[in-house]
Parts: C-alpha cells; structure tokens; sequence
C-alpha cells in the first residue's frame, strides 16, 4: 500500500500509465493511504490541532506534501489525453482532503486540549496604577467648564497678601479675613500661603482685557487644625467669567450646568444671598442632595440640600484694582472646594484620607 | 446670633410660626441653623455675616423678617422720668482721639439700687446663652441685644472728678479689666479714662475699679460709638473678643447711641429704681449725614439680567428703610425702563453706599429664585494648561507601569526635608505653624514620596509604587520660587507570586526600566554615576534628556539605608526625581519632530558574541567601540545575558552581547555578516581586551 506513495516521485512515462482507468486507481489508492493515515491518527489520540497540521504537512506542504509531488510529478507533464481526468481526479482528492481537515478541527473535541480551563482562577494581571481622586475630579471639572468656554489658569501658591486680599477688596482688618486664617511665609516677607485660588482673578484681568473666562485649580492652605472635614491645604477650583454683557441669570445658569453635569441631570440648585467682599451680589450655592435626591437623609442632614460653595456677581470695587470699567463690564465668580465635591459625590467621610496617599483608598478609584 | 421669637414680635407684626422663619430667612440671606425650644420660647440659631452689624439685633432682625413678610414694624418708645438737674451739669467727657471714637454719650442715674435680675429678664438672657449678673448690667446687656448698641454702666462715684477722657493708651500703660486680668496696652488702643486712670477698653471692655457693685448707687451709662479697625485690632491684640467689640468692629449705628441709652435707662428705673438726670452728655463733634444713592432699573437690568417690577422695589427699600423715591421723568409709567429711585441709606446700614449694593438689596428680597438661569454664549476657545497633553501622556503611561498617583501636603518637616534638600536652596518658612512637622514649605518632592512610602509600610502595604506631580518651593534673595516637579517611589516587590509567575523583588533595573519607559516620551535619557546624600551611592544616577545631552533633568537612584533607617523603612526604596517643566517642553519637542520611518523590506540577522569582560567595563563602553565601527547595517546592540562566577574568574564577567544587522538595500549576505562579527571581535579585543568565549 505504501508503494503508492513511493509512485508520486515518478511520472506516468516511469510508472507506464496508459488509460484513464489506471489514473483512477491510483488516484483511489491515495485516497484509501490518506483516510487511513487519518484513521491511524485518531487512534493514537492525538490532539485535534497537531492531528491536522500533521495530516495537512504530509498531504499539502509546499515542499514535499503529496499533493504537491502529484501536481509535479503528475499533473504538470501530463500529455493532453489525460490532463482533463487528471486535473477531476486531482481536485476531487484535494478537496476530500481539505473538508477532512476542516472536519478534523470542527469536530467536538477540537478544542478541548487537556483539563478545560478554570475560569475563575485570574489571568496574568500586569499590574496598573491609578490617578489620584483630587485630579479625576479636576479632569471632570475641566471637560465640565471646558465645555462652556472656560480656560483653565494656574497662579503661585506663595502669594503676596495684596493678590490674596486687597485686590479682592478685603483690607487689612477686614473682618472677613477671620474666615480665613492665614500661613505667612517668615523669611520672604509680605508673602503668605494662598487662601483661596482668587488671587488670579486680579492676576489674569491685570493681563487680560474682557472677554475672561478662565477656571484655576490649585492647592490653597488655611491655618485649620485637621479634621475630617478640615485639612490645613485643600484644592480649589475658582471660576471667573467678565464681559460686557454677563449677568446675574448667566451666572445661575452656568453654576446649574454644572451641577447636572457633575451630580446628574436630576440634581436641582438654589441659591442662598450670602456675603463676601470680592462678590456682589453674593451666594451660597445649594444642590438638591445627590443621595437622596432632597427627601432628606444623612448626607444632608435631612435638608434635602448640600452646601456647594460660595460664588457671585463680581463686587464693582473689585474692577478698580484692574482698570476695568465697571460701568462697562460685568461678571461673576465662584470658589469650589475640589476635595469636597469628591468627597460628596463618592461618599469618602474623612477629608484626611486624600493626603494619607495609603495605596488602598487610591486603589478604590482606578 | 440667638434670636428669640418672642422678642422679634415685640418689634413687628409677625403672623408666620417660628418653625416657617428659617427657610425664608436663609433664602434672604440670614441662614438659621436650628430653632430649639427655651424657657423664653422658640430659639433661632442665626449665622449673621460680617457685612450686617444692624442683624446683631432683635430690632434688626425684626425689620428683615418684616420686610420679607410685608407686614408692619412697631415704632419703639420709651418713657423715662428725667429729674430738673442737668447730666451736664455732674458729668464731663471730653474725646481727645476723635479718629478712634467718634461719639461718646453719657447718661446719668442717681439712687439705684443693685439687685438681682427679674426672672423675665434672667430667662431670656439665659435662653440667648448669657449670664445674668445684677439688675443694672443686665439691662445693658439686654439693650444691646435689642438694638445693637453695646453699653457700658460705670459706678458713677468711682469715677475720679466724675470726668470721663477719651484718649490713646500711653506707652507701658496697664489696666485690669472687668474679668480681673492685668492687661498691657499699646498706643493704638482706645482708652476711656476718668480724671486719673484708663477705667475701659473702649468698645472692647471695662475695668475692674469702675465696675458696677452692690454697693453701687449712682450710674454713668455710656454709649458710644468707636471706630471698627481701632476696636478690632485692639481685641486681636489683646486676645479678648467680647460682645461689644464684636458689634464695633463691624460697625455700630452712631445714630443710635443716645435712644441705646434713654432705652437703658427707662429699663434701669423700672428694675433699679432711681432718677435720670434730665439730657445726656452728648459728644459728637462731626455728625454724619446719610449716604443717598440712586437705583436705577437700567443698571439692575445690566447686573440682573432680569426685571424686578416697580412695586416690589418700591416694597422692599422703603421696608428696609432706605425710603425709595422715583426720581425719573418717567415716574407715572409702570415698568419704565428709564426708572430710577433716590434712596436714603440708614444709619444702620453702613454696608450700603453704592447702587450695587441696592441692587443686591433688592435682589435678595425679591428672590434670586426668581431669576431664570441661561447659559451665556462662549466666545473664545477654552484652553487648557500650557503641556496640559503632555503631562496627560506621562500620566497615563505612569499608570500604565503601575504607578499610583498621589497627592501630597507640601508642608513638611524642616528635619526630614533637610535630608532631600538640594545645596544651596533656602526653603520658605511658616511664620506661624500649627505644628514643628508641617512648618515649612518642603524643596524636595522627596520628602513627601519617601513618607508616603512609610506611610504604606507601617499600614500592611508592602508593594507600593507612587508618583507624584507637584511642586517644590524655596526663597531666593528673600522672594519665594515654586517649581514644578515629577516624583517617583516604589518598594517591595516588582511582581507578586501568582499561579502563572513566580515573585521578583524591585530592583534597580527596575526604576531604570520605569524611568527611560517615561524619558522615551521625550526622546530617551542619559544615565550617569552621582552623589547625592539621600541615595544610596553606587546606585545613584544623575539624569540628562540624551537628545542634547546636557539638560539635567532630575535624580534616580536607590534610597540610601542610613536614610531609610532614619524613616523606619525595613525594606529598600527606590526614588526618581524629575523637574517638570523642561521635561514637559522636551515631549513636546520630541513629539513634534517624529517622522515615519518605512518599513524594512530586507530581513534582519542577530550574532551573538560571549564576551568576558573585566568588572568595570560598562555596557556604554562596549556599545561605543562597536558604534565606532560605523557599520550602516548595525541596527542594535542588546545585553542578552550577564553573569559572574562558575567559570568566570574573579574580577570578571560574563556578558552574552547580541547585534542585529539590517541593509535597507539587499538581503545580507553570509560573507557581510562574517566580515562584521570578524571587525567587532577584533575591535572589543583591541579597545577592551576582552576575550571571546566559544
Ligand atoms: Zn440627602
């Protein structure tokens, strides 16, 4: 049976054939060698992939397959009396060979190589890091305004007490200073640790004529003894939009994008009057409580409402420390604690947590 | 503030339930944070802001709650028996620093007696968080939760010459005041003096001698008003903040001083008995006259975006008393937009002097709910950070690596922060610390990388690696300077034992890996032998971006033990170190001038060489004299393995070095490749004495 593979290293003038017949014989011959060599395969139980590449090298390979020896040997002298069974019989084994080895990889058993696998055991796991709480809140809040025109700026964290106070219109003595007590830097004198990421309000309208609208993060520090809910540096972002036509309503309404961006559509604001000398008017900012959605529960007291920050129409005596023309132009301005909306919208009860940098509260936000 | 229900209807017609009052309130601006019951009745809890001295009363709180109610105020009056002798004529007072006080009245009452407070009056005292002292001192202070007006009763007959002298306190002078304490004072300070001695801190406290005792018979009832800033500073100087000095230093209502004190003493005869003398002592030498301020619609139309009708603004600024008068042509026509109203700012309201601050006025009352929200179109583009990208590629590919990102508090321990400070760099300190181990501003980013790392270690977790982006700051020539820095720390183990790998420990190789991974960004960096106290020397390298060669861009290395002792660290730590800002210009850079480069179309082909080398011939030797060779088809030089020992002898190593070549033109032919391993055997032979292993 052998010998009918040894018959495909010669051509048909050497094996002598001479009818169609022959052809068919020994074309049947090879079909009988290979499905027993299949045969022979699945009772040594190979596995299904290696059965077929083996199968596949034998019969198809480019270089010494059989089929190939017979396309060289055969096919390719063939006198035209044969050629046309020649070139039937040819493609009729070739394509019983390829449906045998499509069949072979289809069949049930193709892909059970070995145990199946445990799927609930983990995979290879290259570990990933995770950005910081206080910076995914800051991304957010940048895609948020970014999407309403506000560029973002950065100023010093050591500044002079004229930025952080009396450009904004709080004077030495001012009682409003009490609220925010202050670090005063000792060897460089007449500097403090920022209070409030105000400070570039007059730092960009200094350089910049009217339209603004520029939001500013960065870290602020007040002399607060820590607490949970008290850190002596926290981050802000301060927001500041002037122009001759901003008003009061332009000033709810990009305050409330924000919230429904940030806590959800749902979320309602409110703004209380309040007071602080850079604002005029002046407001605290409420949203409807994101937990409860203001029917009342722990988060907010049972109030319905959160304490957002403090904001407003930008005070007129503000513009004279920068030459703006306040009969010309108007605006409004508004602080958020960063940390704060962070801790609120993920529920996180301890301020402290976000500078402890223990790797298990920054694994919880990857 | 504690404001009494009760109190408040004695000043207006107040219908609503105490409960209802806090939410209208705090939508007008007066936020109450609780209502509780007394024996006085319903409480309220209210947090006044600094710019509403006149809410630092029942009277004025009375008035807001009236104006947002619209119902009536109740006129106070007051009915007290004046005697035919003159307060003039027994007492004088003469202000010798009319900048600190601008208004000093003194009213007398003879033949009181001192007793005990009323329950009435003891219960509500006691409701708003006061002590009741005696009848006298109670009415005081009782007045001035009435109407805002601190008080102050002296013992008319302690009063050297019954005189009283408003001046600056001298140089060294010392006075002890009404809670027995020896109080030093300074020449800023407001001093009421009789004939002889200081006998009170104006608008700040009294003293000891002149206090009012049982004994006492005769009164000199001062009501004053003195200035905010002097008050102020004075009660921050001294460290004594009292009721009185709260209301002064936000402004009192000179206005009011006099009618302050004819309602003490028609109180006093009621609980002390006694006669008035007939006037008050009335020092006042330039009167104010009201500040009038026009409101016109035009403007609140430019600040508001929104209309208030006419009879709301007339409603809410006559309520408020600023009695509102349309002053326009217009004044027939409704909703005219030519409408302006003159107004009078009261006495009281000292925070109102421009037509913003009536506009806020109106505004409140009216309801900021009121006005719709819209969005105001943008003009311009937004942008972001200058390097905001690339700081977001080095971000991502930090979290790529497995770093996690931290956030520091940049005030630090002066001690710990000296061990990462560069030469030469002066750190800002805090003047005023709320603790030694966070008191000055810290040089390194370091210091903060290597505690959070501790941090970690003395909490169970072993494996950490963090990063950070902030700052670090100093002083030079007495100004501070922030700049920006990119931290990096990892300890304990690279890879954790799992089902399909084995443990490996941080190593070296690691931060090196790491830090060149982020330094591709900006073309690749230059590694180079440094000391640096804090790391561990032999494993420290300076950094330079390698495009240029020169630029320093930071520090890496291993921490050194002496330091990680010092921190309690058990196990090794890794730092890097990088400055930001010309780390971000270089990606930018870098990033900007990448080109394509075609594919290879012609295979290529590695060599292996087994080199044994002498301990001390770096890789970057090896790689340059092969380099020198100028072969174009060189395409890569790679340490494949390395080792010591075994058949190596001492001194030596082994060093499996592979090379791959590559033709952009023709597929290399074996006697190319035989000619090229043949040069650079020769060459390492030559250059490095090395010796080639079969
Ligand atoms: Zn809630």
């Amino acid at each position: 049976m052998a010998d009918i593979l040894e018959k495909t290293n010669l051509t048909f003038e050497k094996l002598g054939v001479s009818s169609a017949d022959q052809i068919l014989q020994l074309f049947a011959q090879l079909q009988e060698q290979f499905d027993k060599e299949n045969r022979d395969f699945s009772a040594v139980g190979v596995r299904n992939l290696e059965h077929s590449e083996a199968l596949r090298l034998s019969w198809l390979g480019r270089k010494s397959g059989v089929l190939t020896r017979v396309a060289d040997n055969w096919l390719k002298p063939a006198t035209p009396t044969f050629k046309r069974t020649l070139g039937e019989e040819f493609n009729k084994l070739k394509k019983h060979v390829d449906s045998t080895l499509e069949e072979i990889l289809k069949s049930p058993s193709a892909d059970s190589e070995g145990p199946s696998i445990d799927l609930s055991l983990p995979g290879v796991v290259l570990p990933l890091g995770t950005e910081h709480l206080v910076h995914q809140t800051y991304e957010e809040l940048f895609r948020i305004f970014g999407s309403i025109g506000f560029s973002v700026v950065e100023g010093p964290e050591i500044e002079t007490a004229y930025y952080n106070f009396e450009a904004l219109n709080i004077p030495e003595h001012h009682p409003a200073r009490d609220n925010m007590d202050t670090f005063y830097i000792e060897n460089a004198p007449g500097y403090l640790l920022r209070t409030h990421t105000s400070p570039m309000q007059a730092r960009t309208m200094e350089k910049q004529q009217p339209p603004v609208r520029i939001v500013v993060p960065g870290k602020v520090y007040r002399r607060d003894n820590p607490d949970a809910t008290h850190s002596f540096m926290f981050h802000q972002l301060e927001g500041l939009a002037v122009d001759t036509d901003i008003t009061f309503c332009d000033f709810k309404g990009t305050i409330e994008y924000f919230a429904k961006e940030f806590f959800g559509p749902q979320t309602r604001v409110r703004l209380r009057p309040s007071y602080f000398p850079f604002t005029e008017p002046s407001a605290e900012f409420d949203a409807s409580c994101h937990v409860c959605g203001g029917a009342g529960c722990r988060t907010c007291k049972q109030s319905g409402w959160i304490e957002m920050f403090g904001a407003g129409m930008v005070n007129p005596a503000v513009y004279g420390f920068v030459n703006y023309d306040a009969k010309r132009y108007s605006g409004f301005a508004f602080g958020l604690g960063v940390d704060r909306l962070a801790m609120l919208k993920y529920g996180i009860d301890d301020l402290q947590q976000f500078f402890k940098n223990d790797v298990r509260f920054l694994r919880q936000f990857p | 503030m504690k404001i009494l229900y009760d109190w408040l209807k004695e000043f207006a017609d107040i219908t609503a339930p105490a409960a209802e009052l806090p939410s209208r309130l705090s939508m007008a601006g007066v936020s109450i944070d609780s209502v509780e019951e007394s024996a006085a009745g319903p409480v309220l809890d209210a947090e006044i802001t600094i710019n509403r001295p006149d809410l630092l009363a029942h009277a004025g709180v009375a008035r807001e709650v009236a104006a947002l109610y619209r119902v009536n105020l109740k006129p106070i009056q007051t009915k007290v028996k004046e005697s035919s002798d003159a307060a003039a004529k027994v007492a004088r007072v003469e202000i010798e620093a009319p900048d600190l006080c601008a208004r000093y009245t003194a009213r007398i009452i003879r033949g009181v007696k001192i007793q005990p407070s009323p329950e009435w009056l003891r219960q509500r005292l006691e409701a708003l968080g006061q002590s009741s002292i005696n009848n006298v001192v109670d009415v005081t202070n009782y007045v001035m939760l009435e109407l805002g007006q601190p008080l102050h009763a002296f013992d008319l007959d302690k009063l050297s010459e019954r005189r009283i002298v408003v001046r600056r306190a001298k140089p060294g002078e010392t006075m002890r005041t009404l809670d027995g304490i020896e109080r030093k004072l300074s020449k800023d300070m407001c001093l009421i003096c009789d004939a002889r001695a200081p006998v009170a801190i104006g608008g700040v406290m009294g003293g000891a001698e002149s206090e009012i005792s049982f004994s006492t018979r005769n009164l000199l009832i001062e009501s004053a008003w003195f200035d905010p800033i002097s008050v102020r500073r004075t009660s921050k100087t001294l460290g004594l903040r009292t009721e009185a000095s709260l209301r002064f230093e936000r402004g009192a209502d000179i206005e009011a001083a006099a009618f302050a004190s004819l309602r003490a003493a028609e109180l006093i005869q009621q609980l002390a008995g006694g006669e008035a003398l007939a006037g008050v002592v009335d020092v006042y030498p330039h009167p104010q006259s009201l500040c009038k301020i026009e409101l016109s619609r035009k403007e609140l139309l430019r600040v508001m975006g929104a209309d208030v009708p006419d009879r709301e603004v007339d409603e809410i600024l006559a309520a408020l008393g600023f009695a509102p008068v349309r002053v326009d042509v217009n004044r027939g026509s409704a909703g005219s937009l030519a409408a302006v109203w003159a107004c009078t700012a009261p006495s009281w309201r000292g925070d109102v002097t421009r037509e913003i601050d009536l506009i806020e006025e109106v505004a409140r009352l009216y309801g900021y709910d009121k006005f719709p929200a819209r969005l105001p179109p943008a003009k311009q583009p937004a942008a972001r950070l200058p390097h905001a990208y690339e700081e977001a590629r080095l971000r991502e590919r930090l979290v790529a690596l497995g770093y996690e990102e931290i956030v520091a508090i940049p005030l630090v321990d002066p001690e710990r922060d000296a061990i990462f400070r560069p030469a030469d760099t002066t750190a800002a300190v805090i003047g005023n610390p709320l603790s030694e181990d966070a008191s000055v501003m810290r040089t390194s980013g370091a210091t903060s990388m290597v505690s959070a790392l501790e941090w970690n270690l003395n909490h169970g977790q072993k494996n950490v690696r963090l990063f950070e982006f902030g700052k670090v700051y100093e002083v030079r020539d007495g100004k501070p300077a922030e700049t920006r820095t990119l931290s990096l720390g990892a300890t304990g183990l690279a890879r954790e034992q799992s089902i399909h790998q084995s443990a490996r420990e941080f190593s070296f190789a690691d931060l090196k890996g790491d830090v060149d991974q982020i330094l591709t960004l900006a073309g690749g960096a230059r590694w180079e032998p440094a000391r640096m106290p804090w790391l561990a020397s032999g494993f420290a390298a300076q950094l330079s971006l390698s495009p240029n060669g020169h630029l320093v861009i930071g520090a890496a290395g291993r921490l050194a033990r002496s330091v990680a002792q010092r921190f309690k660290l058990r196990q090794d730590a890794y730092l890097a170190e990088l400055r930001l800002e010309p780390l971000l210009e270089a990606i930018a850079r870098h990033s900007a001038a990448l080109r394509y480069e075609p594919l290879p179309r012609f295979p290529a082909v590695e060599r292996d060489f087994s080199l044994v080398l002498s301990d001390g011939t770096t890789f970057a030797k090896i790689e340059d004299v092969v380099r020198a060779l100028d072969i174009p088809e060189l395409r890569r030089i790679e340490a494949v393995d390395l080792f010591r020992g075994g058949q190596i002898p001492a001194g030596k190593y082994s060093l499996l070095l592979r090379v791959t070549f590559q033709s952009e033109t023709a597929t290399l032919t074996e006697s190319q490749l035989t000619d090229f391993s043949a040069r650079i055997a020769s060459a390492l032979g030559e250059k490095l004495g090395t010796s080639l292993r079969a």
